[in-house]
């Protein structure tokens, strides 16, 4: 690299790209030529910073200043003002959310804080075209220890010794997993990295900022286990990623670090990048495998395992991308150092995407055992609207296959174990935060149209199974439940727990499971009352703007599709019911919390019986109360 | 039934000839011998037959170089396999070079002569190979494709590759493109099929000049995708799966595009746009409009 007075890192991750980060580059570099700046200011671009909602990020080095939706509009003015005169620029540093005063420095940023980096330690540091900043970051030096140095057996051990567990799914002990095909008396054998599985946020970071990594980690395990080819295999629609994958085998390929008798140690290792065709089910392992055969991905019943018996028949590894992007770092610092973090059971740190109602949406690392609460609030800023008095409901980890859990549960560590017993899986790191306005009848009925499509249908319980309870899902949610429905959701479930081929159709149920033992009461409201208290499912609500609040200030008014409220200006406004389509467009359009969500049943109701309704819902001096006490927030 | 067809009988043992004509000829059909793959080429050369059945293993040229020579030259006479050896490797080979069947040695007068009118039968419904419109496919493209076909084939594993290549190639992968492939890479077509059906990233439909994925993720149903999904509908005046009249736009569904930071999302071609609300659909679909607004 360069050497510069200052370095600015414009973010190339998918968000920021979106968000139009290369067009900033480049007009970041002609308004600095337009000052001669750019012999001291060099412009990078970097991975993903995984604050993908703020972008297109910039950050600045040495300084560590962090900038956040960067405009090419601002460019001309962030030049002048931080580079020409040395000022840096608050209007466009992150503020926290709650007293809006700005951070300037990226390591104070509350989401930054929290974390630890490992795995992401080079994300918005290194541009990852360019093999020579991971080498420069001791990139491909556990490598060269690994061919040089050990042996394959004291690479397992060191591996094994770790207690590093698999981050793509159930987590099996990855060292016990090599061990096993190592022994394997085979003259070809096969290490594939597992880049497919969807909601996985920070898979996709991983192979987008850091791919020299995963290159590293795939060495190394061929190393330990004798495999001479390779496959890393990615979505097709992962645009980016594929292609800094191939850039990035290309450039090793040319370095001698990965071909033929690599860094003179005897060892060969070809790799390719395999691009999949866009199917969930080709997350789980057989069905990868079937998939880079050129077949229909569908899985097979285990054993044998595909240590055994693995791609065209032959001992083969499947790991995950985060997995692999461990696997450097615990062969140069070794396995007491990988154990410093984490418990005992779950050591190490993970990776999680959080999305959905929460303030700081993108991916982070943390060490494993960690509450969730930490997450949420710490790290994620809390839920947005907590003001207006949203609040949390639950927090759904694991993808389509995981489980929905309640608040009671926020202290729960983040453990493999502790997920599983509490019904969800760690599987993608997918972690969606929900508040009060979600409904986790919907939600579950949402995962199982998602698990129903995605079924492979080679099994019958999965195909089947799945698609049953979807229909009883939507029928609940369109007010055609029944009361021994959901004894039969359950009853269902378990055949499709003990009779399902592979983890896809074990785990499908997971989100009915949750949310029937942790929401139970909203399922009852749903069947016996036919009432949806969120307004989610629109067969089973009715929308009532409280004319004891309502200041008439017109907004639902206008935001309402079908025009069905009426009211003159600062009067209190009113829904024609025969016109309302449900839709909750003014519920969530109203600033002053005024509209009540009542039974399916009051449709038919009178003024008198809706008004008593909505007091039963919410009293009205409660109601006028919080409002005081907001308003003296607001002033305050 | 038997008249007009003419059998070309090869094998190193003159019994097996001599029992073949017996029998298949006393049901009219017209067999002919030769001794082994050198005389049944100069045969052919001068005659064209409907079937061969031929040995394996024979002096000089063998079954296989014979095989190999009617694919190329006589590829469309019939080939029916003879053999007492039958090996897995020889088998193999056999069936990528397109036989109909094989009969075992020694074999009964029933089983030759059913195996001789089964494959006259598949023959006979064996479809020509379909032409391929010029106006929809042009020349070039389809020589595109059959370059990429042919640098894929006998590579094990190389149908999805070769799919997403046509389908970079051609947009789309219709019924008359998926037989092409699965002739030129010598697997069937329910194969290719199988393939195409089950991967989301394959259309079977022609798409938009445009392509616009909407996530349907799990964030991006918290978020709401369904709202933009509906804006979407509208303004492009299609449903999921759709492409709009003037073929500018085709709007399909992904499952997550593991951007669940950004939710919710939609790709159009390779550009991702995050954090998507209803009335922004309108100006975003705006920038892949030509400029002038007449004309749209």
């Amino acid at each position: 690299m360069k050497k510069s007075r200052t370095n600015l890192m414009v973010c190339a991750g998918s968000g920021c790209v979106g968000a139009k980060s290369l067009k900033v580059k480049n007009a970041l570099q002609e308004e600095l030529k337009k000052w001669k700046l750019e012999d001291e200011v060099t412009v990078v671009l970097s991975g993903c910073a995984g604050v993908c909602t703020r972008g297109p990020i910039i950050t600045v080095y040495p300084e560590e200043i962090f900038y956040e939706n960067i405009k090419i509009e601002d460019v001309s003015f962030l030049v002048e003002e931080h580079f020409l005169k040395g000022r840096p620029v608050e209007k466009f540093m992150y503020k926290e959310p709650v007293e809006r005063l700005a951070i300037p420095r990226m390591s104070e940023i509350p989401f930054f804080k929290h974390q630890v980096l490992r795995v992401l330690r080079n994300k918005g540091l290194i541009d990852p075209d360019k093999i020579e900043e991971y080498i420069a970051r001791d990139g491909y030096s556990a490598a060269a220890k690994a061919l040089t140095e050990m042996t394959p057996e004291e690479i397992i051990k060191v591996v094994k010794d770790s207690g590093i567990r698999g981050r793509g799914g159930a987590g099996f002990p990855v060292g016990v997993k090599w061990e096993v095909c190592a022994k394997m008396d085979s003259g070809q054998k096969y290490m594939l990295c597992n880049g497919s599985a969807a909601i996985k946020d920070g898979d996709r970071a991983l192979m987008e900022s850091d791919p020299h990594e995963i290159i590293e980690g795939m060495i190394i395990g061929a190393r330990a286990i004798g495999a001479t080819k390779g496959y890393i295999y990615v979505r097709t629609d992962y645009t980016i990623a594929v292609e800094r994958l191939q850039k990035a085998i290309d450039q090793a390929t040319e370095a001698g670090l990965l071909g033929e008798d690599i860094l003179g140690s005897g060892f060969n290792f070809d790799l390719q990048v395999f691009r999949g065709g866009g199917a969930f089910i080709c997350g789980e392992s057989t069905a990868l495998i079937h998939s880079i055969e050129g077949k229909r991905g569908t899985p097979r019943l285990i054993p044998p395992r595909s240590a055994e018996a693995g791609l065209w028949g032959k001992p083969t590894i499947l790991n995950n991308v985060e997995t692999l992007a461990n696997i450097p770092l615990v062969i140069i610092n070794g396995a007491d150092w990988f154990k410093s973090l984490g418990t005992d059971d779950s050591p190490g740190t993970k990776v999680f995407a959080l999305t959905g109602s929460i303030n700081n949406t993108g991916f982070v690392e943390v060490p494993l055992g960690i509450p969730i609460r930490q997450i949420l609030t710490d790290i994620g800023g809390g839920v947005p609207g907590a003001k207006r008095g949203r609040k949390f409901k639950a927090v759904h980890i694991g993808g389509p296959t995981g489980g929905s859990l309640p608040e009671s549960l926020l202290d729960m560590p983040l453990t493999f174990d502790d997920i599983e017993k509490a019904g969800a899986v760690m599987g993608s790191g997918g972690m969606v935060f929900m508040d009060d306005n979600s409904c986790m009848v919907a939600m579950a009925k949402f995962f199982l149209e998602f698990n129903a499509d995605e079924s492979c249908g080679k099994c019958v319980p999965c195909r089947v199974g799945t698609k049953i309870m979807r229909d009883m899902l939507i029928a609940i949610t369109e007010g055609r439940g029944r009361e021994q429905d959901i004894n039969a959701l359950q009853e269902i479930s378990y055949d499709l727990i003990v009779g399902s081929m592979c983890g896809f159709g074990q785990m499908a149920p997971n989100p009915v499971l949750t949310t029937i033992k942790y929401f139970r009461e909203e399922y009852d409201s749903h069947i016996r009352d036919k009432w949806c208290r969120t307004g989610m499912c629109r067969e089973l609500a009715t929308f009532y703007i409280d004319e004891r609040i309502c200041k008439g200030c017109g907004v639902c008014l206008r935001a309402c599709p079908t025009k069905a409220i009426i009211g003159e200006k600062k009067k209190p406004h009113k829904i024609i019911q025969e016109l309302c389509l449900h839709c909750k467009t003014c519920y969530d359009a109203c600033k002053f919390r005024t509209i009540r969500v009542l039974p399916f049943s009051a449709r038919e109701a009178s003024e008198t019986e809706l008004a008593e309704l909505a007091e039963a819902i919410a009293p009205v001096v409660a109601v006028k109360k919080t409002e005081k006490a907001e308003k003296m927030e607001e002033v305050e | 039934m038997a008249e007009n067809i003419k059998i070309l009988v090869v094998d190193d043992e003159p019994i097996v000839i001599r029992s073949a004509k017996r029998i298949l000829g006393a049901e009219g059909y017209d067999v002919e011998g030769a001794s082994g793959g050198r005389e049944a080429i100069i045969m052919m050369e001068k005659k064209n037959y409907d079937l061969v059945l031929t040995d394996l293993k024979m002096p000089e040229v063998d079954g296989i170089t014979l095989m190999r020579w009617i694919r190329k030259s006589r590829p469309e006479t019939g080939i029916v396999v003879i053999t007492g050896y039958p090996s897995q490797e020889t088998i193999k080979e056999a069936l990528e070079l397109g036989i109909i069947d094989y009969v075992p040695k020694p074999f009964t007068p029933a089983v030759l002569l059913d195996v001789t009118h089964r494959a006259l039968e598949w023959m006979k419904g064996k479809i020509p190979e379909e032409e391929i419109p010029k106006e929809e496919f042009p020349p070039s493209m389809i020589s595109e494709l059959d370059r990429v076909i042919k640098e894929y084939k006998n590579k094990p594993g190389s149908t999805i590759p070769v799919l997403q290549r046509a389908q970079e190639i051609v947009g789309y992968l219709p019924p008359i493109i998926q037989k092409r492939i699965a002739r030129g890479l010598n697997v069937s077509t329910a194969d290719v099929h199988s393939i195409v059906s089950f991967y989301s990233f394959f259309s079977m439909k022609p798409r938009g000049e445009h392509i616009v994925k909407v996530c349907l993720g799990t964030a991006c149903y918290v978020k709401g995708i369904e709202a933009v999904v509906t804006k979407l509908k509208a303004e492009l005046k299609i449903e999921m799966g759709g492409i709009t009249d003037d073929k500018r736009f085709s709007m399909e569904s992904v499952r997550c595009l593991g951007a669940c930071g950004l939710a919710p999302v939609m790709v159009i071609d390779q550009d991702t746009h995050g954090t998507l609300e209803p009335k922004k659909v309108a100006q975003i679909l705006d920038e892949y409009r030509p400029v002038s607004k007449e004309t749209t």
